[in-house]
């Protein structure tokens, strides 16, 4: 597997304040990697060190490229969305088209006509006429135009309805992502990408709390539904989190095997949601 | 950092359409005026035959060559004051709008340096706007004597000689293009310390570009009794040595022009060689370049996003 980044101690500070701590991480090629983390986490400072929209410490390589001092190559490869509503208000849907165009060597334009063909968004139309899901439409259009080694979405789908939100999703793996193709993702919606992702990555407070492939997840995290005594002997066996749920107890391990815990309940491999709020509240105690 | 400048500076032409909307709106403007000018004068009759009469048989080829020229400098005088307020509003808006609306973040996705960006500003304030207007000034020009010359041939005088064979043409639109050009080259320091304003203040960046020198200023005179750097500034905007050392107030008041006597020829009140020698002007492209630099700097290290 080809590595795309290679982060080695990187952090990134904001006066006494550290954005990302000493953080240590690879993507490789073909991955879809979310990266979760608490409002606050780091999530965006780290997604804009690899984007080279910001300078940080350590050792970053992203496709080989110093992020920062090498942007205008790296955005021959890497595409991005920040947020939907970044997109200038004034320019018209075809002078969008005309500027990527003319200024991004990977674009092609006929497949970014052939993508909007399938959306109601007109040529002649100005961003402002727009509403913010055809606003999307544009902007994933244009992205999915592009052909691009790395996509880094920081929360695309923000204030989007539900209709939007999985037809956005649905586009990405149905005509854009392939082996060749990585995508870096970071959202609130856990469920929602829950499905899509190879790997994810937990950030909280700076610091990477849990770096991991999703196959592997289930094979190290399990969760037991148990009650009473059945209950009193799992919690012998050092659940990471704990809640109650219809009268019975749910704990969350880490690192024990199904055997030991078959019987005592119902066993069932935790949500991402379900293990996000479990590693965090882990990390404040 | 050549290569994708047509790119940006397009994108400039299609975000600020009063580039080209301004010049345009005061060709409209002056052609109306102008208009009106000869419907009122069509209101005098016998005065009007007795001045086409004189025009064609008592004045001489230079005083009408300097009438119309006067007509030209009073009708460019006009693009000359849009093209000031046009290159301070945009500098100041060309970075500051970007991200004020967040958009910087595409334009940051894009293959594109932050100098790259910066400079196609810069082009845009200094280059493409003067070169606009000069052509505003040209089509203005063109169609007010072809309104001019049907009037003057539907009151029964010779456009041919009082209008098209008097006229200096190349020398007039050779020397707005001159005027244009040079002034956006001579004004660069002030235009790249709006495009700094412009990528570096919070809010209000017209107040952050104007109150610093007015401050200076201020404590200039309190301190040492002094005017030396308002003076400056302001006598910078005079862009004497292209006019052979004379400001342009008094290249107006010349009494030539009045007269219609004297040198009519507007290239040759324009100094070129010494323009391009001044210390000032190499002084300000230095301090354009430095505030530039600057600019292009907050742009990549600052993060409003």
């Amino acid at each position: 597997m080809t590595s795309l980044v290679n982060a080695r101690n990187v952090s990134k500070h904001f006066g006494s304040v550290r954005a990302v701590d000493n953080v240590s991480f690879e993507i490789e090629q073909g991955k879809i990697l979310g990266l979760i983390g608490p409002n606050g986490a780091g999530k965006t400072t780290l997604l804009k060190a690899v984007l080279g929209l910001t300078d940080c410490d350590g050792d970053l390589s992203v496709l080989g490229f110093d992020p920062f001092k090498q942007r205008k190559q790296l955005m021959q490869n890497i595409c991005f969305i920040a947020d939907v509503a970044v997109l200038p208000r004034w320019i018209k849907v075809s002078q969008m088209l005309d500027f990527v165009e003319s200024i991004h060597p990977n674009f092609s334009r006929a497949r970014a006509e052939e993508l909007l063909q399938q959306t109601k968004v007109q040529p002649g139309a100005r961003v402002k006429e727009l509403s913010k899901g055809m606003v999307t439409q544009l902007h994933l259009s244009i992205i999915m135009a592009i052909d691009a080694k790395l996509l880094v979405l920081d929360e695309p789908t923000l204030g989007l309805d539900i209709l939007f939100r999985k037809e956005f999703y649905a586009n990405l793996l149905n005509d854009y992502f392939d082996e060749e193709r990585t995508i870096l993702i970071t959202t609130h919606q856990v469920e929602e990408v829950e499905n899509l992702l190879t790997d994810v990555m937990f950030i909280n407070d700076g610091k990477i709390l849990l770096d991991s492939t999703m196959d592997s997840l289930s094979d190290t995290y399990v969760e037991v539904m148990a009650s009473g005594e059945n209950a009193q002997k799992a919690r012998g066996l050092g659940p990471i989190a704990e809640h109650e749920m219809f009268g019975k107890s749910v704990m969350l391990f880490e690192g024990v095997s199904r055997e030991h815990l078959e019987g005592l309940g119902e066993i069932r491999i935790p949500s991402v949601a379900d293990l996000f709020v479990a590693k965090i509240k882990e990390a404040r105690r | 950092m050549i290569a994708n400048q047509p790119a940006l500076i397009r994108r400039e032409l299609w975000e600020h359409r009063s580039i080209y909307v301004t010049p345009a709106a005061i060709g409209v403007i002056v052609t109306l005026g102008v208009l009106a000018m000869l419907m009122m004068a069509s209101g005098f009759a016998k005065e009007l035959d007795l001045a086409i009469f004189g025009a064609q048989n008592l004045a001489g080829d230079a005083e009408r060559k300097a009438a119309l020229t006067v007509f030209f400098l009073g009708t460019s005088w006009v693009f000359l004051v849009a093209l000031m307020f046009l290159t301070v509003f945009y500098s100041l808006d060309s970075l500051y709008a970007e991200r004020k609306d967040k958009s910087i973040l595409f334009w940051r996705s894009m293959p594109a340096t932050d100098a790259e960006t910066v400079i196609s500003k810069l082009l845009t304030a200094a280059i493409v706007i003067p070169s606009i207007t000069a052509v505003g000034i040209w089509l203005t020009h063109l169609v007010n004597l072809i309104v001019t010359s049907l009037w003057v041939s539907a009151k029964g005088g010779d456009a041919g000689t009082l209008i098209w064979g008097s006229i200096s043409l190349f020398d007039n639109w050779l020397a707005a293009l001159i005027v244009v050009v040079a002034s956006g080259l001579w004004m660069s320091p002030f235009i790249a310390w709006f495009l700094f304003v412009s990528t570096w203040a919070k809010r209000m960046p017209i107040l952050m570009a104007f109150m610093p020198p007015i401050v200076l200023g201020l404590l200039e005179w309190i301190i040492f009794r002094s005017r030396y750097f308002l003076t400056t500034v302001g006598e910078r905007g005079d862009m004497t040595p292209l006019f052979h050392g004379m400001s342009l107030e008094r290249f107006f008041e010349e009494e030539q022009w009045h007269d219609g006597v004297g040198n009519i020829s507007l290239l040759e009140h324009m100094d070129l060689v010494g323009f391009v020698t001044d210390p000032g002007f190499w002084s300000g492209l230095l301090v354009c370049g430095i505030l530039t630099t600057a600019a292009i700097y907050v742009r990549r290290y600052r993060d409003d996003s």
